[in-house]
């Protein structure tokens, strides 16, 4: 049941993406032409011509796709053409090269245009002139015959290199590393011609690939032994091999790239972005973690040479170093910016989702977008698509009633769910709402003791009820229900959330309506810490909640009852040893550093063995429940494979809080 | 078509069988159906986690994730044991979570014929008849067979 | 958790599927670019159904598929294809080919979700979609 109306607005959600996506084929389409404009007058590379084509045939694919006519029938144009030219019915020549070129500006020019939402320009001439082209009429008699040299197919000679059968194994340890078919496929293609490739299974299930490479470079081909690389020598060619059907960014049929044109390939003005591969920015943002990790490295290096170094060398050594850290700074600031991407990503598919549910359930509803300017961390808006989208559903198809329901209960036929983005402080706060029915709290908490769930009798709190919903396998409803991933989903939403180091929480008005709210971190986390040392452990301490760091003396420290306290600055500091609060193995000591974390009368000293130093750190949330352990609040990777606790200081001040107020109370 | 009594009673064929890693704690086998088994390891530094519940041997770091490790040995009531070489770490996925499953070897892949397995025997006494699907006989071998998500539930009584 | 597998060289393309997909209870996405990371991807893990466009780069479709088909492993696996190409002749040769389904682009988002929530169901009869 498709409208063309319901095509158009589903496509009309991936407008930026086609436009992303089509400005590269452009790109390549008018490489490709000036290439074999700079071809006229010698053969004509089959690789040049092939790739042309593929542009054309992927540029109408798109355009079909989102349903801008006038693209896809241009772009269909040109690839019949130039399907005419690969088969030799048509011969290109200086004449009809030009209606190849009309029709790349044109193509061009219609997208640019639907872009700024300005009139198309007409293309029923230029496509009249590729008709005619395809069709054998093209050619103008323009040049006189000695001067229009006719372009014929090159068939690929066959190469002087020797030919290879190199074999690759893929495997999960290979992907870790990046090592993929199409990055060996890549690599290949730069170091000579990849005449063919054939998967094969293996026993056990697996696959390999074998590709037929023709090139000198073997030494190359032995560096790519660690990649699950093997390579064997093939005997050499039949001559007139078929055309070659290969070739990359890299091989542009080789032997022409000496002749490259010098003057440069104008892009279309509107170019205002880039479209980045998540997975590269994903590596550009472990290479920035790995560098700080390895500038501590070399800070640690540089305290430990200070005594066999010049001064004024170790003083360079010491300046550089801090240039470089300073620079990471900004460096990982500018990385992590253009990680961020408007919300609007997400919430723009969602009107289709919800049409699609609203319809199947017989219901009514209206999708209000709010903020969708506000900009998330990518990786953010990749990991929360799947989350939102469960949480749409289930507002569609549980918490907004039928028309009718709602009629009785003096609401709008047409139910509301609204979402919204934005940011608070440090964080980016997403709402999902709907004007329903909202949750049922008695029944849910009914059915939840019920099921043996031990919950406190009488009313029960958001928390609570937050976290009863998303308890995997909870319903109120019947199989039906669960079938449509209620209860699984809630569990996995709020997962999602938490590892990504945010919250989820909800607010549910009986009669009135549902909001669930997602807070999230606005960045991924590099933080400053102290590293500190306790009994054979070590852990990390957010420098922002360090406000100082002091040397005690165990003989300063004074008892009471079992509590420990320490005169400082003219006042009681009250003082935690962590060996105690983690139950760690306890060696005595005469002289530890305490860890000042509050203010005024919250202050507290957190006692530890010693302070190994400071250390800019990648945090790393920990989120299973098993390590649900009060204090602690993520890890990190010190550098050298250890794994180190991060402490949350604020968790324990409260604790310490609790405890000195059950204290006070005792002592009273 | 046949008048077999199993397919008349619309189970899955004769013959359906699935795949499964077999491994080793405290002398018995066990195995877990390998699509839930995201990655084996050996075991390399553990970092103890304070105050987590006894069984937890602590969190490692593995493929760019922080993942929780249970000690079988131990959520099972044996006695822990030194780390050695042979010791192996088994990330499997239950629920959305990515947890580690230490286990004292880990030796193979096998197949395993559904009507090989039979419903967990009260006589298997133990903790560890509680985190089992069934067991599985194989010629002369006994194999049980895991429930990942028993074996990862927190207790129900908190460790702190 | 069923896995679909979305292969297409148009990253467009490739989200206009998901996109259109989201609807489906239970499943997750994986995707590839070309004939021969499908292949990779699907011997690399378990995957319930793919969905596949015939004119990619290194592999051609109907040669991923007829690979697919040769193998044990992948002789039932659900594999709709989704093609620019239109003509009958592409159809059989899909359909000989051992294609699941076939569908054109532009496609219609909702054939295409209840088209996948057949596949799915039945190779997961328990499975209501």
């Amino acid at each position: 049941m498709s409208t063309p109306d319901s095509r158009a607005t589903f496509a009309a959600g991936f407008m930026d993406d086609y436009f992303a996506e089509a400005e590269e084929h452009v790109i390549a389409v008018r490489r490709s032409l000036l290439t074999l404009e700079a071809a006229l007058g010698s053969e004509l590379p089959a690789a040049v011509l092939e790739d042309l084509f593929r542009s054309c045939h992927s540029l109408k694919g798109i355009s079909a796709m989102v349903e801008l006519r006038e693209a896809e029938l241009l772009a269909h144009h040109m690839e019949s053409c130039l399907r005419a030219i690969r088969q030799g019915d048509v011969v290109l020549s200086t004449g009809n090269f030009d209606s190849l070129v009309n029709g790349a500006r044109t193509l061009e020019g219609v997208i640019v245009a639907h872009r700024a939402g300005q009139p198309l320009p007409v293309t029923d001439p230029v496509l009249a002139q590729l008709h005619a082209l395809a069709h054998g009429d093209g050619g103008t008699a323009a040049a006189p015959i000695a001067l229009a040299p006719v372009l014929r197919l090159a068939a690929a000679s066959p190469s002087p290199a020797p030919r290879w059968k190199v074999t690759f194994v893929p495997s999960p340890a290979l992907v870790v590393r990046g090592v993929k078919v199409d990055t060996i496929r890549t690599r290949l293609l730069q170091l000579g011609q990849v005449t063919g490739v054939a998967p094969k299974v293996v026993a056990g299930g697996g696959v390999l690939f074998e590709f037929e490479v023709e090139t000198a470079a073997e030494e190359q081909l032995a560096a790519l032994r660690g990649d699950g690389v093997e390579y064997e020598p093939l005997p050499a060619a039949v001559a007139a091999a078929a055309p070659s059907l290969e070739s990359g960014p890299g091989t542009r049929g080789t032997p022409d790239q000496a002749g490259e044109r010098p003057h440069d390939v104008p892009v279309a003005a509107s170019a205002n972005f880039v479209r980045v591969d998540l997975e590269r920015l994903d590596d550009l943002m472990r290479l920035v973690g790995d560098m700080v990790v390895t500038r501590a490295r070399l800070e640690d290096t540089l305290q430990r040479v200070e005594t066999h170094v010049p001064f004024h060398e170790w003083r360079a050594l010491q300046e550089h170093s801090a240039g470089i850290e300073r620079q990471l700074r900004s460096l990982r600031e500018g990385v992590m910016r253009v990680r961020l991407v408007p919300v609007g990503e997400i919430f723009r598919r969602m009107p289709f989702v919800v049409r699609d549910l609203a319809r199947d359930n017989g219901k009514r509803v209206q999708l209000d977008l709010v903020g969708q300017a506000t900009e998330i961390d990518k990786f953010l808006i990749e990991r929360m698509m799947d989350p939102v989208i469960h949480l749409v559903r289930n507002a569609v198809s549980h918490a907004i009633e039928t028309p009718e329901e709602r009629v009785a209960a003096g609401k709008s036929p047409e139910g509301t769910i609204r979402l919204s983005a934005s940011t608070a402080g440090e964080s980016v706060v997403l709402e999902i709402s709907d004007d329903g029915a909202g949750i049922d709290v008695e029944a849910v908490a009914a059915r939840a003791r019920a099921s043996g769930m031990a919950i406190a009798g009488g009313e029960i709190d958001a928390r609570t009820l937050l976290d009863i919903i998303c308890v995997s396998g909870f319903s109120t409803r019947d199989e039906a229900d669960r079938a449509s991933g209620r209860g699984v989903g809630m569990a996995v939403v709020r997962r999602t959330v938490e590892e990504l180091g945010g919250a989820l929480a909800v607010e549910t008005r009986s009669g009135r309506g549902t909001t669930f709210r997602v807070t999230l971190p606005l960045t991924l986390a590099i933080t400053d810490a102290i590293i500190v040392h306790v009994g054979a452990h070590t852990f990390a301490v957010p420098q922002a909640a360090v406000r100082e760091v002091i040397e005690v003396e165990a003989r300063a420290l004074r008892s009471i009852e079992r509590n420990e306290l320490l005169t400082y600055r003219g006042a009681t500091l009250p003082i935690v040893r962590l060996a105690r609060l983690f139950a760690l193995a306890v060696e005595a000591r005469t002289r530890f550093h305490a860890i000042v974390v509050g203010t005024g009368l919250a202050a507290v000293g957190l006692l530890v063995d010693r302070i190994a130093g400071q250390r800019e750190i990648v945090v790393k949330t920990i989120s299973d429940p098993l390590l649900r352990v009060e204090g602690i609040s993520g890890a990190t990777e010190l550098g050298d494979g250890r794994l180190v606790l991060i402490l949350d200081v604020a968790a324990l001040s409260r604790a310490l809080r609790e405890r000195a107020k059950q204290l006070e109370g005792m002592s009273a | 078509m046949s008048e077999d009594p199993m397919a008349a009673a619309g189970t899955e064929p004769v013959g359906a069988k699935q795949t499964y890693i077999l491994f080793n704690v405290a002398g018995t086998a066990y195995a877990v159906p390998s699509q839930q088994v995201l990655h084996m390891e050996m075991l390399e530094q553990v970092t103890a986690v304070p105050n987590a519940p006894e069984f937890v041997e602590g969190v490692v770091f593995s493929r760019g994730q922080v993942v929780p490790v249970i000690n079988l040995r131990s959520r099972f009531g044996f006695e822990r044991t030194k780390v050695d070489l042979r010791t192996r770490l088994l990330v499997v996925q239950a629920d959305g979570r990515r947890v580690g499953l230490m286990a004292d070897e880990a030796r193979e892949f096998i197949t395993i014929p559904d009507e090989a397995i039979r419903p967990p025997h009260d006589a298997i006494g133990g903790l560890s008849g509680n985190y089992l699907d069934g067991v599985a006989t194989l010629g002369d071998r006994i194999v049980l067979m895991l429930n990942i998500r028993e074996v990862v539930e927190r207790a129900p009584t908190p460790a702190v | 958790m069923h896995t679909i597998l979305v292969v297409d060289d148009s990253p467009t393309i490739r989200r206009m599927v998901r996109t259109a997909l989201a609807g489906l209870s239970d499943v997750t996405f994986v995707e590839a670019g070309s004939g021969l990371q499908a292949i990779e991807t699907l011997a690399m893990q378990p995957v319930q159904a793919v969905v596949l466009d015939l004119n990619m780069p290194d592999m051609h479709g109907l040669d991923v598929l007829r690979f697919l088909r040769s193998h044990d492993k992948y002789r039932s696996l659900p594999v709709m294809i989704l093609t620019t190409r239109g003509d009958a002749t592409s159809r059989d040769a899909a359909l000989e080919a051992g294609a699941s389904a076939y569908m054109t682009k532009p496609f219609s988002p909702t054939a295409l979700m209840a088209s996948l929530r057949g596949l799915l169901a039945v190779t997961d009869p328990a499975r209501s979609a």
